[in-house]
């Protein structure tokens, strides 16, 4: 009978070898920001439509404005204050400024090991307050603010 | 009377004496192994990176030339920190399923393994985030997540091999391809990584394991090694062609 021997140099060495396979580095490659994605509409044709100037800033930020004088953006992406459970925007759509307040509980969510945690928010129904200086109303398509590039309010103006 | 038996007993054996060249076969002595083992990559992980302690011992029984019964438990004690949190999870776990060795009994001898082990993982840890921060556009927010117990359910493939270096002592190793079940927590705070199965942020895992392990020969069994030649067909003058077909089989 043949001795089976597989070798066993062999046998260390793809042992060795997998040991090395092992070693990938890891690296954070998902969307760690849940922010709420406000889409424009024009309120008199209920259509997507880019102001011709938009600013946004929170308030009491307004040296650090997300948004600046900027052209052609239909959908603006609004960070809460895990911190706190309610923050407000200044919207300055075609140099007219309104504000908009959120209200929302905040929860942690695992993203992944290489990206560590962020913060989900969930809008508290019928909170969302603003002034009507150029926007005409808002609407709330989802009020679950995560990761994913879903729209979750309607600014008209 | 006594004639009569000596006559009956002198037929059986001429009969017994005449088909016997027709059932003649390859049988092997077959050990069968009760094996205790250790995973040696743990302990010595353990010595450069003390944030990983895992320590795994298994105890199997083969039932046959091919399949070994298993259970293996360990104690997994895992920190992990980077920039933005850190993770703490300590627990146990158990696994237990059966191992098929794919090496005919000729080539194993009871002393080689090379196969795959097909298991069902059961885990309780506890896990807790002491601390994480997330910026944005507002600034830092802290916070953290306090203990909490859970139990985690995981199935595992495990192809690997095996071969005895000194008598009744083998190493081997194996990777563990894991599908995850249940973690046991909330979908937003799952464990980054709990005992038995690894990285729990995600649906699947993959580890590699090193082992020591002693076997003990509790049984022997005769292991066909090759079938007894089929009866020849009054018709066919060659015997030879079909009785050199190898297969395996068991008779205990």
């Amino acid at each position: 009978m043949r001795k089976f021997v597989p070798g066993r140099i062999y046998f260390f060495l793809s042992g060795v070898m997998l040991l090395c396979l092992s070693c990938a580095p890891q690296t954070c490659y998902e969307n760690t920001d849940a922010m709420v994605n406000a889409s424009l509409y024009l309120n008199s044709s209920g259509k997507l439509k880019a102001p011709d100037s938009l600013t946004v800033y929170g308030v009491n930020m307004e040296t650090n404005k997300l948004v600046d004088k900027i052209k052609g953006v239909t959908v603006v992406n609004l960070p809460l204050d895990a911190a706190a459970t309610s923050c407000t925007y200044v919207i300055r759509i075609n140099d007219i400024n309104d504000t908009i307040r959120f209200v929302y509980d905040s929860s942690p969510h695992l993203v992944s090991k290489e990206c560590g945690y962020t913060f989900y928010h969930n809008l508290v129904p019928d909170s969302l307050t603003y002034t009507k200086h150029k926007i005409v109303s808002i609407s709330v398509s989802k009020s679950s603010i995560t990761t994913t590039n879903e729209e979750n309010i309607r600014i008209y103006y | 009377m006594r004639r009569i038996y000596a006559y009956i007993i002198s037929v059986l054996f001429t009969h017994f004496s005449m088909i016997s060249p027709l059932v003649a076969q390859d049988t092997i002595d077959f050990p069968l192994k009760l094996k205790i083992g250790l995973e040696v990559s743990g302990p010595v992980e353990y010595y450069t990176n003390k944030n990983i302690l895992k320590t795994e011992g298994f105890i199997s029984a083969d039932l046959d030339e091919k399949r070994t019964v298993i259970l293996s438990a360990g104690f997994v004690n895992y920190k992990y920190s980077q920039y933005n949190y850190d993770y703490l999870n300590k627990g146990y776990f158990l696994r237990t399923g059966v191992d098929f060795n794919l090496l005919n009994p000729e080539k194993s001898q009871g002393r080689y393994w090379a196969g795959i082990g097909f298991h069902y993982g059961l885990s309780r840890f506890t896990s807790e985030t002491p601390s994480f921060s997330q910026d944005n556009y507002w600034g830092t927010t802290a916070s953290s997540i306090p203990t909490r117990s859970s139990w985690g359910h995981f199935l595992e493939a495990t192809p690997g091999i095996k071969t005895e270096i000194f008598k009744n002592v083998s190493i081997g190793w194996a990777i563990s391809l894991r599908i995850l079940l249940y973690t046991g927590t909330a979908k937003d705070l799952r464990p980054i990584y709990f005992p038995g199965y690894g990285s729990g942020g995600k649906k699947t895992s993959t580890e590699i394991s090193y082992w020591l392990t002693w076997n003990i020969p509790f049984k022997k069994i005769m292991v066909i090694t090759r079938k007894p030649a089929p009866e020849e067909s009054d018709d066919s003058g060659d015997n030879g062609s079909a009785a050199s077909q190898p297969a395996t089989g068991i008779r205990q």
